[in-house]
C-alpha cells in the first residue's frame, strides 16, 4: 500500500496550511530577488506586496470555508478539525486581511520598508492556523513558539526605533518565559501519564480510577505551568505587565495584529485542552480562572484610570475584556463558552474600529508620535463622521444597550450568574461600571472638549473608512439580530463538550 | 510513589555518578598534574576578546548575523544524520519531509545570500 495514498485525505484537510505555507516561501524568492535587483534599481514593493498578501489570505480564506469534511485526526493523532478549528481559522484569517488592509497607509508613512515584514505576518497566521488545529501538546507547543517567534520580531519591525526595539526585546524575553513554563508544565504531564496527544490524555482521566487519584497533585503541578503560560499569552492579570509596553513600544501596525488577532486562537486551543481533556480538573481551572478573571477586571479598570496615551489605554482595556472571557470560561457550561465566543468575536469587531479609529486621527504634526487623548479632542467639529464612528465603538466597548457589546457583556454575566458565581458577577458589574468612565471620558473629548488652535487631519484612507463604516453598522445590526453570531458561537462551543 | 522511584532511580544515580566522576577527573588533573604557568598559558583564548572586562562596549554586529547561520545551517547537518541512518526503514513520506526540509531551507539560503548576509565587506 503506497503510503501517501493513506495520507491523502490528510493533506486535503491540510491544504489551507499548505498554500499559506508555499504562497510564503514563493514570495519570499520573488521578494528576495526583486529588492536586491541592480537592474530594477532596488525599488521599495511595499504597497504591492501588501496587495499579494492580501490576495494570498484571501484565497486561504476561500479555502478554509471550502472544507467538506466536518471531522476528522490527521496524521498520528496531531491536528484536529471539526467546527470549531474552521471556524476560528475563518476569523482569524478574516482579521488578518481586515488588519493588513488598514496598516498598510501607516507602514507606508512610519517607513517599514522590509518586504519580511508581511512574511512574517503570513508567517504568525500560519502559525495561528497550526496552533487552532493542533491536537497534541508538542503540536500545541511548536504552532504557539512559530507565532510568537513572527510576533516578536514584528514588535520590533520598526529598528530606527529604541521604544520598538524596547518593545521586541521585552516582548521576547518574557514571551519565552511563558514558553518556558508551558514547556515545563507539557514535560510534568508527559512525565506523569506518559502521553502528550489530546485524545489518550482525555481517555486516561475520561473514568476515575485508582492509580490517576494518586497521580493528581503532580498533574495538578504540570496544569499550574500550562495554564500560567495561557494566562500570559492572553494577557491576563497578574501576568500582565508585558502588555501595556509592548502595545505602546511596537509600530502602530503591528500592535492591531497583536490586539486583534491572536486572542480567538489562544481561547479556542486552551478551552480544549482545559475543558475537553482536562475536564476532571474543572475544580482547579474555576478558582484559577475566577481569580485571574477578578484580578484582570480590577487592574484593567483602576490603572487605564490614569492612562494618557491611547495605545496603552487599549492595551489596559483589552486587559479587562480578557477578564470578562475568563469569567465567562470559569462557567464551565456550553453557555458560558458560547457567551465567550460571542464576547471574542464581537470584541474583535470592535477593535478593528478603535484601531482603524486611532490610525486616522493624523494631523500634519502628529504622525510619528504615540496618540493621547488630546489628539482627539476637536473631532467632532472637523469630521463628524469619524467622532460618531468612535462614539458606536467605544459605547459599544463599555456595554451600553443599543449597541453589540451590551449583548456580549450581559450574556456572560447571565451565564455566570446561572452556575451559581454570584460574588464574581457582581464584583464584575460593578468594575465594568468603573472602566466605562474611561470610555465616556474619551466620547467627552471626541464630542466635548475645545482646542485652542484648530487642526485638519489628513484624509481618512479609503480602506479605513471602508472597515470602520462596516463594523460599526455589524456593531448596531448584531444588537437588533444576533443570532447569526449566537449560532456561531454556539456551534464553536459545542465541539468542545 | 513507587512508580516514580521505580522510574527515576537511574536518573539519581547517574546524577549521583556524574557528578563524582567530574570531581575525581577535577581532583586528579589538579593533583597529579605539573603546574608549570606561564603568560601564554594563563591569557584567555576565548575567540580574541577577554572575557572579564565591561559587557558595554561596541561589538561587530556582523558576529552575530554569522553566528545565527552557522547556528541554522549546524542544526540541519544535526537532523540529516539520523535521517540518513533510519532511512531504511522509513517510508516514502519519511524521505519527502526531509526533501522539503531541505528545499525551504535552501529558499533561506538563497534569501541570505541575495541580500548579502554572508557578505563581510
Amino acid at each position: 500500500m503506497d503510503f501517501i495514498l493513506l495520507h491523502q485525505n490528510h493533506f486535503k484537510m491540510f491544504l489551507p496550511e499548505v498554500f499559506l505555507a508555499t504562497s510564503i516561501l514563493i514570495l519570499t524568492l520573488y521578494a528576495t530577488y526583486v529588492v536586491s535587483s541592480h537592474f530594477l534599481g532596488y525599488p521599495i514593493i511595499t504597497s504591492g506586496f501588501n496587495k499579494i498578501c492580501l490576495l494570498v489570505l484571501s484565497l486561504t480564506l476561500l479555502l478554509v470555508c471550502n472544507n467538506t469534511i466536518p471531522f476528522m485526526l490527521t496524521y498520528n493523532n496531531t491536528f484536529i478539525f471539526d467546527a470549531l478549528t474552521t471556524y476560528s481559522k475563518g476569523l482569524i484569517i478574516f482579521f488578518s486581511i481586515v488588519c493588513m488592509a488598514i496598516f498598510e497607509d501607516s507602514l507606508l508613512r512610519q517607513k517599514i520598508n522590509n518586504f519580511e515584514y508581511f512574511i512574517l505576518l503570513l508567517c504568525a497566521v500560519l502559525g495561528l492556523m497550526l496552533l487552532v488545529s493542533s491536537f497534541d501538546l508538542i503540536s500545541l507547543y511548536l504552532a504557539i513558539e512559530l507565532q510568537s517567534l513572527c510576533l516578536y520580531v514584528l514588535a520590533a519591525a520598526k529598528k530606527d526605533s529604541t521604544f520598538s526595539t524596547e518593545a521586541g526585546l521585552k516582548y521576547f524575553i518574557l514571551g519565552s518565559f511563558s514558553s518556558g513554563l508551558l514547556l515545563f508544565g507539557i514535560s510534568v504531564i508527559y512525565g506523569t501519564v506518559g502521553t502528550t496527544n489530546f485524545e489518550n490524555l482525555s481517555l486516561l482521566f475520561a473514568g476515575s480510577n485508582e492509580i490517576l487519584s494518586n497521580l493528581e497533585s503532580s498533574i495538578i503541578i504540570g496544569l499550574v505551568f500550562i495554564s500560567a503560560a495561557f494566562f500570559f499569552k492572553i494577557a491576563a492579570a497578574p501576568l500582565h505587565m508585558w502588555s501595556p509596553d509592548v502595545y505602546e513600544g511596537a509600530p502602530v501596525s503591528s500592535t492591531i495584529f497583536f490586539a486583534v488577532i491572536p486572542k480567538i486562537a489562544m481561547f479556542s486551543v486552551f478551552l480544549r485542552l482545559f475543558q475537553n481533556v482536562f475536564s476532571n480538573f474543572h475544580d482547579f481551572f474555576l478558582l484559577a480562572t475566577v481569580l485571574f478573571a477578578m484580578f484582570s477586571v480590577t487592574i484593567g479598570s483602576f490603572v487605564a484610570l490614569k492612562q494618557k496615551k491611547i495605545k496603552r489605554l487599549l492595551a489596559y482595556s483589552s486587559i479587562s475584556h480578557v477578564g470578562y472571557m475568563l469569567l465567562a470560561f470559569s462557567a464551565n457550561s456550553i453557555e458560558g463558552t458560547q457567551a465567550l465566543f460571542f464576547y471574542l468575536i464581537i470584541y474583535m469587531v470592535t477593535s478593528v474600529v478603535l484601531w482603524s479609529l486611532l490610525l486616522s486621527v493624523n494631523t500634519s504634526t502628529n504622525t510619528e508620535r504615540s496618540k493621547t487623548l488630546v489628539d482627539l479632542s476637536y473631532l467632532s467639529t472637523t469630521n463628524p463622521l469619524l467622532a460618531f464612528t468612535g462614539l458606536v465603538a467605544f459605547f459599544s466597548l463599555a456595554g451600553v444597550p443599543p449597541l453589540a457589546g451590551f449583548y456580549a457583556k450581559m450574556t456572560i454575566f447571565l451565564t455566570t450568574i446561572s452556575s451559581s458565581l454570584i460574588f464574581a458577577s457582581v464584583f464584575a458589574i460593578l468594575t465594568s461600571v468603573i472602566s466605562s468612565y474611561y470610555y465616556i471620558r474619551i466620547i467627552k473629548n471626541l464630542y466635548f472638549e475645545k482646542r485652542e488652535n484648530t487642526t485638519f487631519f489628513i484624509p481618512v484612507t479609503r480602506s479605513c473608512s471602508l472597515v470602520m463604516g462596516s463594523s460599526s453598522f455589524l456593531l448596531i445590526y448584531f444588537f437588533i439580530n444576533p443570532t447569526l453570531l449566537m449560532l456561531l458561537a454556539e456551534k464553536m462551543a459545542l465541539c468542545l463538550f | 510513589m513507587y512508580f516514580f522511584i521505580q522510574q527515576y532511580v537511574p536518573i539519581f544515580f547517574l546524577l549521583i555518578i556524574a557528578i563524582g566522576l567530574s570531581g575525581v577527573i577535577l581532583g586528579a588533573s589538579y593533583l597529579l598534574g605539573v603546574q608549570k604557568p606561564d603568560t601564554e598559558k594563563v591569557s584567555v583564548y576565548e575567540c580574541g576578546f577577554d572575557p572579564y572586562e565591561d559587557a558595554r562596549n561596541v561589538f561587530d554586529v556582523r558576529f552575530y548575523l554569522v553566528a545565527i547561520l552557522f547556528i541554522i545551517f549546524d542544526l540541519e547537518a544535526m537532523f540529516l544524520f539520523p535521517w540518513s541512518i533510519s532511512l531504511g526503514h522509513l517510508t516514502s513520506m519519511g524521505f519527502w519531509t526531509m526533501v522539503d526540509f531541505l528545499v525551504e531551507l535552501t529558499i533561506g539560503f538563497v534569501y541570505a545570500w541575495k541580500l548579502g548576509a554572508l557578505e563581510w565587506e
